[in-house]
């Protein structure tokens, strides 16, 4: 189909095919490219949320956020959750997975179980988990005093740094069953006589794992963590859910600086403007990621 | 959706209005019948399952007086109001009449031309009835008044078990600080907590915060409405809660006000704040303790210090953008219908109290069971909230604060409590902040 | 064989850790409000109640908000995997100038937070005259299920292979016949896994239906309940549980029928290109 002279039946085929992709072009067009233009426009206004009452005022927004010691917190914050949260949800993740990977006693079932928590709506997420975590009733604190390892209730949420380790504690139960079972899908795949291989040559469990398995888990992990780390960048309603960004403003991150900023302070131009950034920095994730998948595609 | 218009002349229903205002009866207000179906919604964060009853009573006497009327019922949350609303003015897609939101933050919405004047509706439930200054908080700086009273809650007060202070060899209830801190101590042991004050970044610390500056003798404005946090009874409230914080649950870095009761009705903490609505669920959910609990007014700094109540003063108001404002003002009227609102108030009997002279002494309001078990604690509750304040209205002396909704909506109040108390960051640092932010949004 | 029995032990008591949150909702749901209270709290019921499903299902809304959520997720996988199928058909399948830039748009928005669309979406609605409807919420939740949806069908179709098109062409068959008596049935798996996996999305979605949605008559579950249970008047935490478990009932079901399909939509969707 490279050649440069098209058959008849080639230019209808392509008409067809764009007629085809028509609705997707006009509603991507409706409600993600318009939007994302109007997102930079409004930034540039200072609107009073319950009037929508807006007047120009340029790049102010960028020049207050950029000066204030909020936006930069908010995204140290940021990152200390989205490394923190990801890094154990990778190291669980593929540790679940090869456990998994073996033969164990009613293996669907188990998988079945460690999955869950990725499926079930992050509001029962966060309700089990506060529930969990209370201070006066909750059963680890139970748990926890029965076996000796504190004499006093915890307070999981409302104190730094717990509320933090909470928060990434939470989100790493909630989405490392996502790299269990992308990692597991990879390890099917790798072939028994590698590992005959390396039993030959005298390797024991752990030195087979790294010199078989990770090598051929390498490239999965990348997409894995590129496309995790964008997630997690970008969560909302777990942290929002769990702490409000408290204590104080210990646990709030970007997306929750723009939701205070358009709903609580009612300052919508200046949230598109914290939004805006915010996609700017996960460009660099977005464009990493995408020349990933766009190599392995070609 | 639809236009007020087709409800007829507002200027004839206004004359009614006025009209029914010389009688004392307040039966619902006639409207013009209805050419179609219409529908008005009304929204409050006062929805405990027999309230909520009590309000589909009153709704169903006004659509059976109003054919072609019905009034649809919303939840909202004392936390999640503001952006609630926010959202609904912005959308257009308001509710015709909101409940039970603390007056500070009507005169907000106010100031910024998004509620309807309520003169109209006062006049009808008849403004001779309220106790005295009753509206004044709802009185806006153009006369106006924003909305009115649908009750009065004393909202810090201290509630003690006299069991457990029995125990502790606690004689008298906590006059100063220094007596609520000794008795918390005495009575905090075998699992239970001296107090539940809050301590998260919620409105409840905020607004509970203010009162304890004012029980150090400070103030957040001086009544000129410039910001007078940087004083020493600042300071001394904030030394004050910290030194609480040992003596609450571990959570209570996260207490808003269901958290802050249940600790108090479960028997985990020796002491509690809030408003009436113990009463009834300690002897719904916790009837051993049922016996032994009371209440006084919150303790001060100092015996020269008055005590300091926090009043809401929950409200009734019509957002402008409503577009059946002739129904909800009726609606709203007929709110106060004696059997209505009394029942409506004996749903959570003590916690919201009444405005109206003449429903205080109705003798169907008196014959409640839980206001004849605690004939003391109901009255004192009902004083301390006639002479209660809040942000938006600190004394009778200050101005009153269109921007009272927005410092409270901020949360810096209660980031200055958690960045003192849970951070132990510098006080005169961040009060210097919290004044510059409070500033900040006086400025707009 | 001691070696594997202590190995499946320790395998089966690290997913009984990470169920443990689950069977804990299951056991406060049907516990009663008093028992809730004892300290140290009871690791199984004493007394078993239902009051609280029942309770959930007569004396509060969640009725109304779970047939919202059913009829939301429904509209928004219906239309979404719809407009998907015949879009990544036309991506993956034809050829013409826009290709390539519209499958990296389509990456692109598969990747692009919510909180940065949400305010002028928000605004757009309030325009049109939308907002507190089910059809905005529909709308909004098209802006991630859509590139979601295309992405995931996108590979499904790629692992077609085209000499049965290609076959069904030269037996005569005109395109779109092809498409529908070849393609669509071998894209079956995929579409399912794509609707289960879109439902899904929908079903729990929770910021777009916290700022969209501010009357009990649109509201989903996820806003619901947290709107109706969070209250300042007293917490119930087995009213909640009994709630949570109540709303991951779709889930179950899908977990028991149709779980092969949730995997495979997994693999095509996150990982491979």
């Amino acid at each position: 189909m490279t050649q440069k002279t098209k058959t008849l039946l080639e230019r209808r085929y392509s008409m067809l095919g764009l007629l085809l992709i028509a609705p997707t072009v006009l509603v991507f067009c409706a409600v993600i490219v318009y939007p994302l233009v109007s997102a930079i426009y409004l930034s540039l206004f200072k609107i009073f949320t319950p009037t929508l009452e807006g007047t120009w005022v340029g790049l102010d927004n960028y020049r207050t956020l950029l000066a204030k010691g909020e936006f930069w917190t908010s995204l140290r914050t940021n990152l200390i959750w989205t490394v923190g949260t990801l890094t154990l949800q990778i190291i669980f993740g593929v540790g679940m997975a090869l456990v998994l990977h073996q033969n164990i006693w009613f293996r669907s079932l188990a998988r079945s179980l460690i999955l869950f928590p990725y499926f079930i709506s992050t509001v029962v997420a966060v309700l089990v988990w506060k529930w969990l975590f209370n201070d006066l009733y909750g059963i680890l604190n139970h748990l926890m005093m029965s076996a000796g390892l504190i004499d006093w209730p915890l307070d999981y949420l409302g104190t730094m740094p717990n509320a933090m380790i909470s928060v990434i504690l939470v989100g790493a139960w909630k989405y490392f069953p996502f790299v269990v079972i992308a990692v597991l899908a990879r390890l099917q795949t790798i072939p028994d006589h590698l590992y005959e291989a390396a039993r030959i040559d005298g390797a024991g469990p752990i030195a087979r794992f790294f010199d078989v398995t990770l090598p051929q888990l390498r490239e999965v992990l990348v997409v894995i963590i590129m496309l995790r780390a964008i997630w997690d960048f970008k969560e909302f309603d777990l942290i929002f859910l769990l702490t409000g960004g408290g204590p104080v403003t210990s646990t709030q991150t970007l997306p929750l600086l723009v939701y205070k900023e358009a709903f609580a302070l009612n300052q919508m131009g200046m949230a598109s403007a914290y939004a805006v950034i915010m996609m700017l920095i996960m460009l660099v994730f977005m464009i990493i990621y995408i020349r990933r998948t766009r190599s392995e595609d070609s | 959706m639809k236009n007020s218009s087709m409800f007829g002349h507002r200027i004839s229903r206004r004359g009614a209005l006025k009209g029914m205002a010389a009688t004392t009866a307040m039966a619902s207000l006639p409207l013009p019948a209805m050419a179609q179906e219409t529908t008005i919604r009304w929204w409050s964060p006062q929805a405990a399952p027999a309230q909520v009853d009590a309000y589909m009573a009153q709704i169903a006497a006004f659509e059976a007086a109003n054919p072609g009327v019905k009034v649809v019922f919303e939840t909202t949350s004392d936390e999640g109001y503001a952006p609630q609303l926010a959202a609904a003015f912005s959308s257009g897609e308001v509710p015709d009449i909101v409940t039970h939101l603390p007056s500070f933050a009507i005169q907000s919405y106010y100031a910024n031309g998004l509620v309807e004047p309520f003169n109209d509706v006062i006049e009808a439930i008849g403004p001779d009835d309220y106790f005295d200054g009753a509206n004044d908080v709802f009185r806006a700086a153009d006369g106006n008044y924003v909305g009115t009273g649908i009750g009065n809650s004393a909202a810090n007060m201290l509630w003690l078990r006299k069991d457990l202070m029995e125990e502790a060899e606690i004689a008298d209830a906590p006059r100063t600080w220094d007596e609520l801190r000794a008795a918390c101590q005495a009575m905090q042991k075998g699992g239970i907590f001296g107090a539940p004050l809050p301590y998260g970044r919620n409105s409840m610390t905020t607004l509970i915060f203010v009162g304890v500056i004012h029980q150090a003798g400070g103030q957040i404005f001086d009544t000129d409405l410039n910001v007078a946090l940087d004083t020493q009874a600042t300071r001394d409230a904030l030394e004050f809660y910290a030194s609480m914080r040992e003596l609450c649950p571990p959570g209570a870095t996260n207490y808003s006000w269901g958290e802050a009761i249940t600790a108090f009705v479960s028997g985990a903490t020796a002491t509690g704040i809030y408003t009436g609505r113990v009463l009834g669920n300690v002897n719904a959910q916790n009837p051993p303790i049922a016996d032994s609990v009371t209440c006084v007014r919150y303790p001060t700094a100092s015996t020269d210090i008055p005590a300091w109540t926090f009043n809401d003063f929950p409200s009734v108001f019509i957002p402008k953008q409503s577009s059946n404002i002739d129904v909800a003002e009726a609606f709203a009227a007929s709110l106060f219908n004696p059997d209505g609102y009394i029942q409506q108030l004996h749903a959570a009997p003590g916690h919201v109290l009444p405005v109206l002279k003449s429903i205080n002494e109705n003798p169907q309001y008196q014959a409640n069971e839980i206001i004849q078990k605690y004939p003391g604690e109901v009255e004192l509750m009902a004083q301390a909230a006639a002479g209660g304040f809040n942000l938006g209205y600190e004394s009778a002396a200050h101005q009153s604060n269109e921007k009272a909704g927005e410092v409270v909506g901020s949360g810096v109040i209660a980031d200055m409590v958690q960045r003192v108390v849970l951070n132990g960051e510098n006080a005169d640092q961040v009060i210097g902040d919290t004044t510059k932010a409070i500033e900040d949004i006086m400025a707009g | 064989m001691l070696r594997k029995i202590a190995f499946n032990l320790f395998a089966w008591s690290i997913v009984l850790a990470v169920a443990f949150p689950l069977f804990w909702m299951l056991v406060t749901s049907v516990k009663p409000q008093f028992e809730l209270f004892r300290r140290p709290p009871t690791m199984l019921p004493e007394t078993f109640t239902l009051e609280h499903y029942w309770g959930l299902l007569t004396e509060t809304k969640f009725l109304s908000y779970f047939w919202n959520s059913i009829i939301l997720s429904t509209t928004t996988t219906v239309v979404v995997v719809a407009i998907a199928t015949i879009g990544s058909y036309s991506l993956v399948r034809f050829r013409y100038r826009g290709r390539e830039t519209l499958a990296f748009l389509v990456l692109f928005t598969y990747l692009l937070p919510s909180v940065v669309l949400i305010l002028p979406l928000y605004l757009m609605l309030v325009n049109l005259g939308l907002s507190n409807t089910i059809t905005s919420l529909v709308i909004a939740y098209t802006t991630f299920a859509l590139p979601y949806a295309l992405w995931l069908l996108r590979s499904f179709m790629a692992g077609i292979p085209e000499d049965l098109e290609s076959a069904a062409l030269v037996d005569g068959a005109s395109r779109l016949g092809a498409f529908w008596d070849v393609i669509l049935p071998q894209l079956l798996p995929g579409i399912i896994s794509t609707a289960l996996f879109t439902f899904i999305l929908s079903w729990n979605e929770y910021l777009y239906a916290l700022v969209l949605v501010n009357s009990d008559e649109a509201r989903p579950l996820t806003t619901g309940v947290m709107n109706m249970l969070i209250s300042s008047f007293n917490i119930e935490w087995s009213l909640l549980m009994a709630a949570s478990v109540m709303m991951s009932v779709p889930l179950i079901i899908a977990f028991a029928f149709l779980q092969s399909y949730l995997t495979r939509g997994f693999g095509a969707g996150g990982v491979k290109g």
